[in-house]
């Protein structure tokens, strides 16, 4: 059965379903994620499952339910949070920012929160401005958080499983659009985790490198499929977790191709991926690069309503292919 | 007479800044023969032999095998007889600035006030912008060292991709040289690939550049005046060199020297060398004739003694040989004048003398050129 193609919700509530099988202290608390089965669909059957105790519905509260969860792996426990929008963090911020980052740092070690903190970001669902942030570089900027972005259900599986055994507070932003496709890899059967911190080459080229989050990783590989076609081969590189990055197959990848465009859907302007940029020009891998560094980024502006703008807004397919394009035509 | 000649940690990457001294292949009192390994070095990119630029005997070990040393501080001392190897054109391209030696002859002892370059500008081989001073190493007699020349200079003038800088350097490529065809007229790889590059040309190009980096250092802050004159063309370089010594020894304010050191600038195939000619006036005209003519076979082969090497307080620059008519000089440092001399017609020449204005008025200027025509 190697082959199951899976929805990234599957994929995690699978994850989800086995960490509650492995470990009493995990459970589950948020917005409808009981009854209802999660706003995206996501915890499903899990409160039939496992019972109104391991999967809780609160009030609309975000400060509470995450400072429920802080108070309960302060505890012992290893509570998963959902919060339905990941714009709705912002209510949440004293206790993800203040309270379990800290903890760890202001008690000399004497304590831990193993939390994790599941939400779903982006836009695409024309439910505008405050239901459709991509708000990765808030998280990332947190020391004391750990912060993973998976694009497809199984690294989804595997990286939420390492989430939940990790001792440190994890944010864990999942891309509503991704919810409902089956990925292009099979989800494996098993507990298999997936290590926090290793970036994942998808596919290697020699003409161009690109680091994507996300959804646009997913935009990025169709991109590298439609240029190989033509004979311009590209390596795609899934950071996976933004919050610690794996930069090395990156510096590897540019030492080859000489060329780095990095891609994110969050607005350019302090985003997460000029993190990547940042460090790149701060390599000894440097004098390597034979083009510019291209980045592709959200403008900066809030998400807009109208269909047609709210694609404008982020980078898409046709942007991702007319830059790489460009930037391997032009530089050589 | 024998030349002390410091042989010194050379620079073998873009970007060495020190060199591990592995082992001596030679010591005290050996007699070495040029191209002997001399000793082995090991960067963080190579390691490499040092050969003996002469024949010669070893005087003395300064360094010790483990020291890491800085690029150009001596590792030995040689005791050589050969004066032909103050410079050497000849080498490869990459190859380290040959240093420059002073005679330890009293020669060096001449009250010289050079603060910038303890010897005269020469022009050595892939070579930009000086680095400090190399100090003398612990030996009895004065050994001057010239400062220790840094290969290709990194001109961020010019757009270019990193890779290109990096290339270009490797290479020896002046980027200047290069033709952008990347947006914005950025120098492309592509551009360096393309590059066609003459390892005589790029010889040329980097002794001329040295050349200019002198200037541009020297004339900034300073105000020049030129002049042109015309000129019976019945001189040659030795009645040039004396009447033009003869003079500057009529100024005595014109220079803070003791003497009257004529620089020559002789092209060659290697580059611009400039023997000076000191106190030309006072030698007979036939035996200065002999000395210029022999020099100047000399330097176009790629040698000067080292004994001329230094001294310089003018400077002359004869453009008819590319029937050039005229060109402004520039001042070399601690040098007040610096004269051209041009084509203008069969019986003719153009004659162009530039002055420190720090020092001279225009007055002066004309007053000197006047008293060069009239004594020629």
């Amino acid at each position: 059965m190697s082959d199951r193609m899976l929805t990234m919700a599957e994929a995690v509530r699978e994850a989800m379903s086995i960490a509650f099988d492995e470990r009493p202290e995990v459970f589950l608390l948020g917005e409808d994620v009981g009854i209802y089965g999660g706003a995206f669909g996501v915890s499903g059957d899990m409160y039939h499952r496992y019972g109104s105790e391991r999967v809780l519905d609160t009030p609309i509260a975000e400060l509470g339910i995450v400072g429920a969860a802080v108070g309960a792996a302060l505890s012992g426990m290893r509570p998963i949070v959902e919060i339905q929008f990941s714009d709705f963090t912002a209510q949440a911020m004293d206790q993800i920012a203040n309270q379990a980052a800290k903890i760890h740092f202001m008690l000399g070690g004497a304590l831990h929160v193993p939390m994790v903190l599941r939400t779903p970001q982006g836009s695409g669902t024309g439910a505008a401005a405050q239901h459709s942030q991509n708000l990765e570089p808030w998280f990332a900027s947190v020391p004391g958080l750990k912060v993973v972005v998976p694009s497809n259900p199984a690294d989804a599986k595997g990286l939420l499983l390492a989430s939940i055994d990790d001792p440190n507070p994890v944010i864990f932003l999942e891309h509503k659009l991704l919810y409902k496709i089956p990925g292009r890899d099979p989800v494996p059967e098993g507990a298999e985790r997936i290590p926090l911190g290793v970036a994942k080459v998808v596919r290697e080229g020699k003409d161009l490198t690109i680091v994507a989050t996300g959804i646009m990783v997913n935009k990025s590989y169709e991109v590298c499929e439609k240029l190989a076609a033509e004979g311009i081969s590209v390596t795609l590189i899934d950071p996976r977790t933004i919050s610690p990055l794996d930069m090395q197959p990156v510096y590897e990848s540019v030492e080859k191709t000489g060329r780095l465009m990095v891609v994110q859907e969050g607005p350019a302007h302090a985003g997460f991926i000029n993190e990547v940029i940042a460090q790149m020009a701060g390599s000894s891998s440097f004098g390597s690069l034979i083009a510019p560094i291209k980045r592709l980024a959200g403008m900066n502006i809030p998400i807009p309503y109208a269909p047609q703008l709210e694609k404008a807004a982020v980078p898409q397919i046709e942007d991702i292919e007319a830059a790489a394009r460009e930037i391997v035509k032009n530089w050589r | 007479m024998s030349f002390k000649y410091p042989v010194v940690m050379p620079k073998m990457s873009m970007t060495m800044e020190t060199g591990e001294l592995l082992l001596f292949h030679v010591k005290v009192g050996d007699q070495v023969k040029s191209g002997d390994v001399l000793f082995e070095v090991m960067t963080d990119k190579i390691d490499m032999e040092v050969e003996a630029p002469a024949d010669g005997v070893i005087e003395t070990l300064v360094g010790t095998p483990g020291d890491v040393i800085e690029i150009g501080k001596p590792v030995l001392i040689m005791l050589t007889e050969t004066e032909v190897m103050a410079f050497d054109f000849g080498g490869d391209a990459a190859a380290p600035a040959a240093p420059l030696a002073e005679p330890v002859a009293p020669v060096a002892a001449a009250p010289v006030v050079q603060p910038v370059a303890p010897v005269a500008p020469v022009v050595a081989a892939p070579v930009v912008q000086p680095v400090a001073p190399t100090p003398p190493p612990a030996a009895p007699a004065p050994v001057v060292v010239a400062p220790v020349a840094a290969p290709i200079i990194v001109n961020t003038s010019v757009k270019a991709v990193p890779k290109a800088r990096v290339e270009a350097a490797n290479r020896g490529i002046d980027l200047r040289t290069v033709h952008p065809t990347g947006p914005d007229r950025t120098i492309t790889m592509s551009d360096i690939n393309s590059a066609q590059v003459d390892p005589a040309i790029l010889k040329r190009q980097a002794a001329n550049k040295a050349l200019i980096a002198k200037g541009i250092e020297m004339t900034r802050g300073i105000a020049q005046a030129s002049f042109n004159r015309r000129a019976n063309a019945n001189f040659d370089h030795a009645q040039l060199i004396s009447a033009w010594a003869k003079v500057l020894r009529a100024r005595p304010d014109l220079a803070a020297h003791q003497h009257v050191g004529v620089s020559l600038i002789i092209e060659s195939k290697y580059g611009s060398a400039l023997p000076v000619f000191r106190d030309p006036d006072l030698i007979n005209i036939e035996e200065l004739r002999t000395l210029v003519s022999s020099t100047s076979d000399a330097a176009k082969n790629g040698k000067v003694p080292i004994a001329m090497l230094s001294g310089g307080t003018t400077t002359i620059f004869d453009l008819t040989t590319y029937s050039m008519s005229s060109a402004t000089p520039l001042l070399f440092p601690n040098q007040v004048t610096s004269l051209t001399i041009g084509y203008d017609s069969e019986s003719t020449k153009n004659i162009s003398l530039t002055i420190d204005l720090n020092f001279c008025d225009f007055y002066d200027g004309a007053l000197l050129l006047d008293a060069l025509i009239a004594s020629l």
